[in-house]
C-alpha cells in the first residue's frame, strides 16, 4: 500500500516572534496508507488538533510539508485540498436545513437530482438524523448538529475524511451503535481517515492505528495492541488502557543468578536468571534505578503469591473488579473478570510474574523490556 | 430514620413532566449515585432538594423533618453542580475556604482543613490560582473541595467528575468513596457514568421516565434489573436484546434461536406461551468449537478491541447479530468465520414484551407450581 497522507517534519509555533510562542507541533512526520483509518490521541494541548487543522488547511504549517495522494497540499487553500471535514467550528450553514447542508456539500460532484437524494438519505440513515433533516441548524441539538456535520463530511468523495472529535457530544449508547457503522462505512468505500479524539476507547474501535501524541511530539504510531503490549515509553505505557499501567520506581539488586526490583518505600519483586529472560537481563544492563510496570489486568491475585497489600477499594462493575492497594505509597490496581471478595482494609496476596512486567529507563523514559523481550 | 426522603415528587417545566411522582429514601452515611440518560431530571432533583426551586407536589424531608418552605441556606445542606460557581475575584484556596469562613471557624483550623481536602483532590498545588487560571477539571474539583471542606451531613453531587480527564477521573473512582466514608456525608452523586455509578454508589438509583425504576446494590442492578430499560443502561456493551416465544416442549421451557433450540431452567416454565424480550449480556456468552445442547449457530463476523477486551460481532441463522466479549488475552487471535455460541442459562434475562419487566423464574419448577396453586385457592 502506498501512503496517502504524509507529514514530514512538520512544525507549528504559535506568536513565533512573540515573547510566549508556544511549540505546539514539533518535526512531526508519519504516514497515512490509502484506506487506513487513524486516530490521533492524547490530552488537551498534546498538539492533536493544531495537527488537524494543518492537515484541514485551518492553520498554517510553521516548518515541514504535507502531502496527499503525491500531492504538496501544505499551501494550498482548505477548498482545494480535496478534504472532507467535520469540524466543531465548521458550523453548518444556518439559512440552510440539515438536508440542504448535506446535499450542498454535493454540489461540485455534477451528480443528478436522485442520486444526490439517495445520498443524503443513506448518510442520514447513517447517523440517525433522517427525522430532522428538514429542521435548521440552530433548531437542533448540539449532538444532533454534530451527526449533521459529519454526514455533510462522509456523504463527499474525497481523497481523505478528517474529523475533530466526530462523537463527542453524543450520547454514550449512540455512540457504541454509531462507531460501528462509521468503521464499516470507512472500510467497506475504502475511505483514507484521519481523526482526533482523546477518548481511547473511541480510537481503539474505529482506528487501525493510534498516532499518540504529548507535548507536540509524536510519542508511538502503532496499532492498538502494540501500544498495549509494547509501549514506546512511560508516557504511552500509563496513558494507553483502562485502567492504565502500574508503575514504579525500583532499584536493581543482581545477586547470585538472581535479579531483585526494590521498590523505593516499598516491597521487592525478585526474580530468578530462569525467570526473566537473558535479553531481558541484558536490557537492563548495569542500571541500578529503573521503572517497572504492570498492567493491572495482569496483577496476580490470590495465594501463592509472594506479597500482601491492604486493599483500598473494591468495586465491581457487574463484569469485573478493580482492586486498588496500597504499595510503595501508591496505589496498585488489580482488575479481575471474576468477582473478588476482599474488604476494604484487608489485607490480600498478590504477585507480578516476569512475562508481566514492563521495564523503563528512569532518566529518559524510554522502554527497555516487555515481559520476554527486549523493547 | 431515612436522611434524605423523598415522596412522590413531581415536576413540570412548560408542558414537559420531568418528574412524575419520584420517590427515594436515602440512610444516613449511605452513597447513593443517581444514574440515568441525560435529559431525564436527575440535575432537577438536586435542584429540588437544595430549594432552588419548588415541587409542584410530593414531600422532601430532610434528616427526619419535612424541608419544604425552608430556603436553601437553611437546608444545611453541601453542594458542587457542574457549573462551578467558583468565585471568580477569589483563589482556590478563598474559594474553597468560603464554606468555612462564613461559620467563623478560627483561621489556623480553616487552612489546615483547606491543605487536607485540597491533597485528597489533587489540587494542592494550584490553590494560590484563580478560577480563569485552572482547567475546567481543576475548577471542577475546587467546587468539590468547597463541598467537602464543611463536613455537611448531606452532600449533593452533580456529575463533578465530568470534565475531568480519563486518568485522574480514574483515580478519583477509586479514592473518592473512602473519602467520602471518612466525611461521613449521605451523599446523592449523579452520574451519566455507569462505572461510576456502580463503583462509587452503596446504592444505585436509576431514573427513568420521571421516577426511580430501581435502587439497590450495584450488583443486583446489574444482575437483576427490575425491567429492560435498566438493563440496557449498564454494561460495555450492552446486552443483546432478542424477540423469543418461549414453548413448553416435552414439559420443559424453551426458545428458538438463531435456528436452535435452547432449554430455559425449569423456573421459567410460566413464561410459555408469552412474548419476550431475551436479554444476554456480552461477557456470558462464550465461543466453542462444536455444537452441544445449549449453543447457537454463529457466524464470527468481526473482532474489535475494547479496553482490555474483545467484542466479537456474531451473526445468528436469520442475520440477527449478538455481540459477545472476551476477557482477556489470546495467543491466537479469533479467525472470523463459522463457529458456535454456548447460552449461559443461569445468567439469561428474559424480558415481558410489552410492558418491559423482568420475568422472575421461580427458584425451581415445582415452586412454581405450589404458588400458582395458592393464589388460585385464595
Amino acid at each position: 500500500m502506498s501512503a496517502s497522507l504524509s507529514l514530514r517534519t512538520v512544525d507549528k509555533i504559535y506568536h513565533p516572534r512573540g515573547r510566549s510562542a508556544v511549540h505546539a507541533v514539533k518535526a512531526l512526520s508519519m504516514d497515512v496508507e490509502r484506506g487506513e483509518i487513524v486516530a490521533l490521541l492524547g490530552s488537551s494541548g498534546c498538539g492533536k488538533t493544531s495537527t488537524l487543522r494543518m492537515v484541514a488547511g485551518f492553520e498554517a504549517v510553521s516548518a515541514g510539508e504535507i502531502s496527499l495522494a503525491n500531492r504538496r497540499i501544505e499551501r494550498l487553500a482548505p477548498a482545494a485540498r480535496n478534504v472532507a471535514m467535520a469540524f466543531e467550528g465548521y458550523s453548518l450553514y444556518p439559512p440552510l436545513t440539515v438536508r440542504e447542508n448535506i446535499a450542498f456539500a454535493l454540489k461540485r460532484g455534477r451528480l443528478s437530482a436522485s442520486e444526490v437524494s439517495r445520498r443524503v438519505q443513506e448518510v442520514a440513515a447513517l447517523v440517525e438524523i433522517e427525522p430532522i433533516l428538514d429542521r435548521y441548524p440552530n433548531a437542533i441539538s448540539g449532538g444532533q448538529q454534530q451527526r449533521a456535520s459529519l454526514a455533510r463530511a462522509l456523504v463527499r468523495d474525497a481523497a481523505l475524511y478528517v474529523l475533530d472529535e466526530p462523537m463527542g457530544q453524543l450520547e454514550p449508547q449512540l455512540r457504541a451503535v454509531l462507531r460501528g457503522r462509521l468503521k464499516r462505512l470507512l472500510k467497506d468505500r475504502a475511505m483514507t481517515s484521519i481523526f482526533v479524539t482523546h477518548d481511547q476507547t473511541e480510537a481503539n474501535a474505529l482506528a487501525d492505528r493510534i498516532a499518540v501524541m504529548e507535548g507536540g511530539v509524536l510519542q508511538q504510531f502503532a496499532p492498538q495492541h502494540v501500544l498495549k503490549e509494547k509501549p514506546a515509553n512511560l508516557y504511552v505505557a500509563t496513558f494507553i488502557g483502562e485502567p492504565p499501567m502500574n508503575v514504579f520506581d525500583a532499584s536493581v539488586v543482581r545477586d547470585a543468578g538472581r535479579t531483585t526490583f526494590e521498590l523505593d518505600n516499598g516491597p521487592s519483586f525478585g526474580f530468578g536468571d530462569n525467570e526473566l529472560a537473558p535479553e531481558v537481563r541484558q536490557a537492563i544492563g548495569n542500571r541500578r534505578k529503573v521503572v517497572i510496570g504492570v498492567r493491572p489486568h495482569r496483577v496476580a491475585l490470590g495465594n501463592g503469591s509472594a506479597e500482601t497489600a491492604r486493599v483500598i477499594s473494591n468495586q465491581w462493575l457487574g463484569d469485573q473488579s478493580h482492586i486498588a492497594m496500597a504499595v510503595a505509597g501508591k496505589l496498585l490496581v488489580a482488575v479481575s473478570h471474576a468477582r473478588v471478595r476482599a474488604a476494604i482494609g484487608e489485607s490480600v496476596p498478590y504477585g507480578v510474574r516476569a512475562q508481566d512486567l514492563h521495564i523503563f529507563d528512569s532518566d529518559t523514559t524510554v522502554a527497555l523490556a516487555h515481559g520476554a523481550r527486549a523493547a | 430514620m431515612a436522611q434524605i426522603e423523598i415522596r412522590n415528587l413531581h415536576k413540570t417545566f412548560k408542558d414537559d413532566p420531568v418528574l412524575k411522582g419520584l420517590s427515594l429514601s436515602v440512610e444516613r452515611g449511605e452513597i447513593v449515585t443517581l444514574f440515568g440518560p441525560s435529559g431525564t431530571g436527575k440535575t432537577v432533583l438536586l435542584r429540588l432538594l437544595a430549594g432552588i426551586y419548588p415541587p409542584d407536589a410530593g414531600t422532601i424531608s430532610l434528616r427526619g423533618r419535612d424541608a419544604s418552605g425552608s430556603p436553601p441556606d437553611k437546608r444545611g445542606i453541601g453542594m458542587a453542580f457542574q457549573n462551578f460557581a467558583l468565585f471568580p475575584h477569589m483563589t482556590a484556596r478563598e474559594n474553597i475556604a468560603s464554606a468555612l469562613t462564613a461559620r467563623k471557624t478560627n483561621a489556623g483550623e480553616i487552612s489546615r482543613k483547606v491543605e487536607a481536602v485540597a491533597q485528597l483532590l489533587k489540587i494542592g498545588h494550584v490553590l494560590g490560582h484563580s478560577p480563569r487560571e485552572l482547567s475546567n477539571g481543576q475548577k471542577q474539583r475546587t467546587a468539590l473541595a468547597r463541598a467537602l471542606v464543611a463536613d455537611p451531613d448531606i452532600l449533593l453531587l452533580d456529575d463533578p467528575l465530568r470534565n475531568v480527564d480519563a486518568k485522574l477521573r480514574y483515580e478519583m473512582r477509586l479514592e473518592l468513596p473512602a473519602l467520602l466514608k471518612r466525611v461521613g456525608s449521605t451523599v446523592l452523586y449523579v452520574t451519566q457514568d455507569f462505572k461510576e455509578a456502580m463503583a462509587l454508589g452503596d446504592r444505585v438509583a436509576v431514573l427513568l421516565d420521571g421516577q426511580i425504576a430501581q435502587c439497590d446494590t450495584p450488583a443486583r442492578i446489574y444482575a437483576e434489573p427490575v425491567n429492560v430499560g435498566v438493563a440496557r443502561l449498564f454494561g460495555d456493551p450492552t446486552l443483546n436484546l432478542i424477540g423469543v416465544a418461549p414453548q413448553l416442549v416435552d414439559g420443559a421451557p424453551e426458545i428458538r434461536l438463531g435456528g436452535s433450540r435452547i432449554r430455559l431452567p425449569a423456573g421459567y416454565s410460566t413464561a410459555a406461551g408469552g412474548r419476550y424480550l431475551l436479554g444476554l449480556r456480552p461477557e456470558t456468552l462464550r465461543l466453542v468449537e462444536a455444537p452441544a445442547p445449549g449453543t447457537v449457530a454463529v457466524e464470527l463476523v468481526a473482532v474489535t478491541p475494547l479496553n482490555e477486551k474483545s467484542v466479537l460481532l456474531l451473526t445468528m441463522q436469520g442475520g440477527e447479530e449478538l455481540l459477545a466479549s472476551e476477557a482477556g488475552d489470546r495467543d491466537e487471535p479469533r479467525r472470523t468465520g463459522p463457529a458456535h455460541v454456548a447460552i449461559d442459562r443461569d445468567a439469561l434475562l428474559l424480558f415481558e414484551r410489552e410492558s418491559g419487566r423482568r420475568f422472575i423464574p421461580a427458584e425451581n419448577g415445582e415452586v412454581a407450581h405450589e404458588r400458582i396453586a395458592i393464589t388460585s385457592h385464595r
